[in-house]
């Protein structure tokens, strides 16, 4: 058998660390984001995009820092803590942004 | 040793706080990437010192000062370590890790200091993470003896509510939280009461109130401010909009007393805002906007769009000029009668400051 996803795969490590004893059948709450969990705004209060951050690299590790989107930028907070290694200026440096996979996740 | 780092880069001529009868000066101190604490006299708009921070990250920046502006106290490490610096001679004077072991302890911008300079309060959130899940806990109120150098330890852990963002404390020792409510906190007992009903406003034709507090910045006007936003009704059916407010709920941290007060439509974004510590009718607001309002007679007195969006605002002493920062890598300096563009400041690092805080401090 081979884990299809990141809880089954924490699942066997436990087996092989003799810790099946913290396994929980389901993972119901999360951490980290939760405490700024934002969904995500498609559009601003008026229903535009015009009242958004201006430009959006002004926002971006305003919203990574805090995990705020984390459905629309990596979670630098807690998963993807190293994705803005080589960007201290988002504006300047957005090309050294990668894109983020679950197989890099801190967690 | 990464920790230990109190770099020095940029060599001034005297102190930051002479013992002469030289003119009080103000001095702006704010967090940027990658790894910095700047000082910046805001009358020459120069930066006077560049201190590098020796954090394993500088996010977020959240900072609050000691009473005598003298040490910076930020929230970095992402979100997690307590460190203080000495902002004349860049060196680290306090650090509280607050993670241990497999409990991950994140402040989200609740960090403020006792009027007295004596204590240090952050809201801590602990997660433990198991093999295959994560624990969230109860969240806490530490209380920090600031004398207590590199290895802070709590001196007492309290109960607090969850989801509690900045901070500030009054003359009479009270600690102020922003949650739900902002909530007053004696900090030798952990006793809680409500010091402004935020969520549980009683204000049967308004919705409930949405808040973004992200930055201690009201030292100023010496309060604990904060903005809102809030649908307004014809009648308690909540049925029919009768507009959409900007508000402030404000603790006075000299007397205790709050105040919680409607100044304008909702037409723009803000998302920090300050009072004008000689004029407090006039209420400075920034986003991609910068706005002046005169909350006595609800009226909009200017406003100007910028050049982008800015995080978070600070006044002058003499309520002359405003700064803006945040976010990217310049901090803009206006003029409060015009809203005129009078200044830029920018950061030798070219980082990012994200959600750091802007604070003002005088020299003397």
């Amino acid at each position: 058998m081979k884990p299809l996803n990141q809880k089954a795969d924490r699942v066997l490590k436990a087996a092989a660390e003799d810790k099946m004893d913290e396994v929980r059948a389901m993972q119901t709450v999360t951490a980290g984001c939760a405490t700024t969990f934002d969904p995500g705004w498609e559009v601003d209060p008026f229903g535009s995009v015009a009242a958004l951050c201006q430009p959006m690299e002004a926002d971006l590790y305003g919203c990574s820092d805090p995990c705020w989107w984390p459905a629309q930028v990596p979670d630098i907070m807690v998963t993807h803590p190293d994705w803005d290694a080589n960007a201290t200026n988002a504006a300047r440096d957005w090309r050294a942004l990668g894109t983020v996979f679950p197989g890099d996740s801190n967690t | 040793m990464k920790t230990l780092i109190a770099g020095l880069s940029l060599a001034i001529a005297g102190t930051l706080f002479p013992t002469s009868d030289a003119k009080a000066r103000d001095l702006l101190v704010t967090v940027a990437r990658p790894d910095n604490l700047y000082v910046i006299d805001a009358e020459s708009r120069s930066v006077i010192k560049d201190c590098t921070l020796g954090a394993e990250h500088a996010s977020p920046g959240v900072m609050v000062m000691s009473p005598d502006g003298k040490i910076a106290y930020m929230l970095l490490d992402r979100w997690q370590n307590v460190v203080g610096v000495n902002i004349e001679t860049c060196e680290r004077v306090f650090f509280a890790r607050q993670s241990e072991d497999k409990v991950v302890r994140r402040s989200i911008a609740s960090i403020t200091v006792s009027k007295d300079g004596s204590r240090l309060y952050t809201v801590r959130n602990p997660v433990r993470m198991h093999a295959d899940h994560y624990e969230v806990m109860e969240p806490e109120l530490a209380v920090f003896d600031t004398a207590a150098g590199l290895e802070a330890k709590p001196l007492a852990i309290h109960p607090a509510p969850r989801r509690s963002t900045v901070m500030a404390t009054d003359d009479a020792g009270k600690v102020y939280i922003a949650g739900h409510d902002v909530y007053a906190v004696d900090p030798d007992t952990g006793e809680f009461t409500v010091a402004i009903a935020n969520a549980n406003w009683d204000r049967p034709t308004y919705s409930p109130p949405d808040v973004l507090a992200f930055w201690p910045i009201g030292t100023q006007n010496d309060e604990f401010m904060l903005l809102y936003s809030a649908a307004v009704f014809t009648d308690e059916k909540q049925e029919e909009m009768a507009d959409f407010v900007w508000g402030y709920e404000s603790v006075d941290l000299s007397t205790g007393e709050t105040e919680i007060k409607d100044f304008t439509s909702f037409e723009v974004i803000m998302f920090s805002a300050v009072r004008n510590p000689n004029a407090e009718n006039e209420l400075y607001g920034v986003y991609t906007q910068l706005s002046k309002h005169d909350v006595e007679t609800g009226e909009l007195v200017k406003r100007v769009d910028l050049p982008h969006t800015y995080y978070v605002i600070n006044i002058s002493s003499d309520g002359k000029e405003v700064y803006i920062g945040g976010t990217n890598d310049d901090i803009g300096v206006y003029d409060t009668a015009t809203l005129e563009r009078i200044g830029e400041i920018r950061l030798p690092s070219g980082g990012d400051m994200s959600v750091g805080t802007l604070q003002i401090v005088q020299t003397e």
